[in-house]
């Protein structure tokens, strides 16, 4: 099924979980066909997983007292399958408790019954909000490159103030001239100088 | 007994449906939460994280908490950052790894020694076996941001096994089990009551405990908001206190096989006597036909002998970050473990106990 709408944008996929097929009875009238391509998954534990992966649905939605949700958060997690935005929908008609539980992290939460208007942009919220935290994860993993590369760096250093008997100050610009001559990154010249120091022998602890 | 000092008497509480959710359990049933004052309801849940998000609008008053989670909360590694503390431990110990029956041929000379656990290098024919398969070794955990998880990636990298060669997955525990029979796991590291219903029912053999791994560190806090605390400080004194009473009631073994009835009870684990009793009883059942490893530590509620045991040191805080570094659910545990004293509280536990 690949109809598009009017400005042609694709439609999103859905993975409707069912733990509880009247809440997702109702959720689904709620939901936009026109919008949105919706699927159902009525399993559990390891047989839900496989259908994630298999339907690659764009978001999944389930009941927030499901049992599988620490399992399909935790794509998020452990990068075993392409991460998912997971919105929520429960009975609880609270709004100040929505608020609060979209705050605490909840892509998004969507109450037993709700205006058809009202889940497009919740959903659409959702995406956004998965996109936020996406980004924070690539920071993390930057932050953790940025560590490893200084640590290289470092390293680098230590070993040409100990051979080149130079200062610190000196080795850090000898790498950085390095760098600059040969248009490398200052990570690769530190990892170059090291490989050459392990083929020479020399003490780079 | 009302007690007229309390912020709040009524709580609600969340638990897991596992063998060390006992403190919990025991202060209802046996009026330790009475004693101080306080009308607890306990709520069962599903999913770790909707009992975060739970404790994160108000909608649990404090719950029984897996030892990283008010870290992971408070740091905003698993999402919005939201200041958690705990000023208790609930228990020690108490997590195994499980794996599929048909891979004990396989340990070879690492088969099972007699009362010793087994080392992840007994593993290592399968991992290569599976990758001749063109497949990896699948292992399941309930939560990344556990003790389980990280004692699962401890046990395997000790051997030297590169976790490039594991598939790591998470599945609810009520799962795990037809999961495991089913084949589409090899084994899990889980807390009771998995390890043994999976032994009972001959799916799998438990080869090492979570106390073979990391002695006796903690795997249960009672974990709230930073700010219920601030709002509650009596409630929280009464809360701790309570629950340290009930922690220390389970140092006897006859008051922990009352324990274990109650426990099997639908409205709390629903499962077999002969299932749950044995860990609380220190006894680890092993294999089929197999005699069962004595642990006395199994499940570690308290220490008759000291406070120790149950105040939440920022050692142990910090032996998690290390943890979460290593499983790259943290960039930089120094920078993090200057927040580790507004989240591990041993000055509350102190205080409530001077």
């Amino acid at each position: 099924m690949s109809i598009s709408n009017s400005d042609t944008q694709p439609l999103l996929k859905l993975l409707l979980v069912d733990y509880n097929s009247h809440k997702t009875h109702i959720l689904s009238e709620a939901l936009d066909s026109e919008y949105y391509q919706i699927e159902w998954a009525s399993s559990s534990g390891m047989s839900l997983l496989h259908r994630v992966k298999e339907s690659k649905p764009d978001i999944i939605i389930i009941d927030i007292e499901s049992p599988d949700r620490d399992m399909l958060d935790s794509l998020n997690v452990l990068n075993t399958a392409a991460p998912k935005p997971v919105v929520m929908f429960s009975e609880d008609q609270d709004s100040e408790i929505i608020q609060e539980l979209v705050k605490a992290g909840v892509s998004a939460y969507i109450t037993g019954d709700v205006a058809t208007s009202r889940v497009r942009s919740i959903i659409e919220v959702a995406l956004a909000r998965f996109q936020e935290h996406q980004n924070l994860k690539q920071e993390l993993a930057d932050t953790k490159q940025k560590l490893s590369s200084q640590k290289v760096i470092e390293q680098a250093k230590i070993w040409l103030m100990e051979n080149k008997h130079c200062s610190e100050k000196q080795a850090y610009h000898h790498i950085r001239k390095i760098a600059m001559d040969n248009s490398q990154k200052m990570e690769d010249v530190a990892k170059n100088i090291l490989s050459l120091a392990t083929m020479l022998g020399g003490n780079h602890g | 007994m009302v007690n007229t000092l309390l912020e709040k008497q009524a709580l609600t509480l969340g638990f897991m449906p596992l063998t060390d959710s006992a403190p919990l359990v025991v202060a209802k049933e046996f009026g330790f939460f009475e004693k101080y004052g306080l009308d607890v309801t306990l709520e069962k849940q599903n999913s770790w994280a909707t009992m975060r998000d739970k404790i994160c609008t108000g909608l649990l008053d404090a719950a029984q908490m897996l030892a990283p989670m008010p870290i992971a909360s408070s740091l905003g590694v698993d999402g919005q950052r939201i200041p958690m503390i705990t000023p208790l431990v609930l228990s020690r110990n108490g997590n195994a790894i499980t794996l599929g029956k048909k891979w004990y041929p396989l340990l070879g000379e690492h088969q099972l020694p007699e009362g010793q656990p087994v080392n992840a290098e007994a593993i290592k024919p399968l991992v290569a076996l599976k990758q001749q398969q063109g497949e990896k070794l699948k292992l399941a955990t309930v939560f990344p941001y556990s003790c389980h998880y990280y004692q699962l990636l401890d046990w395997l990298t000790n051997a030297g096994i590169d976790l490039e060669q594991i598939e790591i997955l998470i599945i609810p525990p009520g799962n795990m089990t037809t999961a495991l029979k089913l084949g589409h796991i090899d084994g899990f590291c889980v807390g009771g009551p998995w390890n043994a219903f999976a032994v009972r029912a001959h799916l799998g053999f438990t080869g090492v405990t979570s106390s073979d791994i990391w002695v006796d560190f903690p795997e249960k806090v009672l974990g709230m908001l930073a700010s219920w605390q601030l709002q509650n400080p009596q409630t929280c004194k009464a809360l701790v206190q309570a629950l340290n009473e009930a922690c220390h009631w389970l140092e006897s073994i006859p008051n922990r096989f009352e324990a274990a009835q109650i426990l099997s009870q639908s409205q709390y684990l629903n499962m077999d006597l002969n299932i749950i009793a044995p860990s609380l009883l220190g006894s680890c059942l092993t294999f089929k036909d197999l005699p069962p490893r004595q642990i006395d530590t199994y499940n570690q509620f308290a220490d008759s002998e000291s406070l120790q045991l149950n105040c939440p040191n920022i050692e142990d805080g910090r032996w998690l970050l290390e943890a979460m570094q290593k499983a790259g659910h943290l960039a930089d545990p120094e920078q993090a473990a200057a927040q580790l004293p507004h989240i591990y509280r041993p000055d509350l536990f102190q205080q409530y106990f001077e």
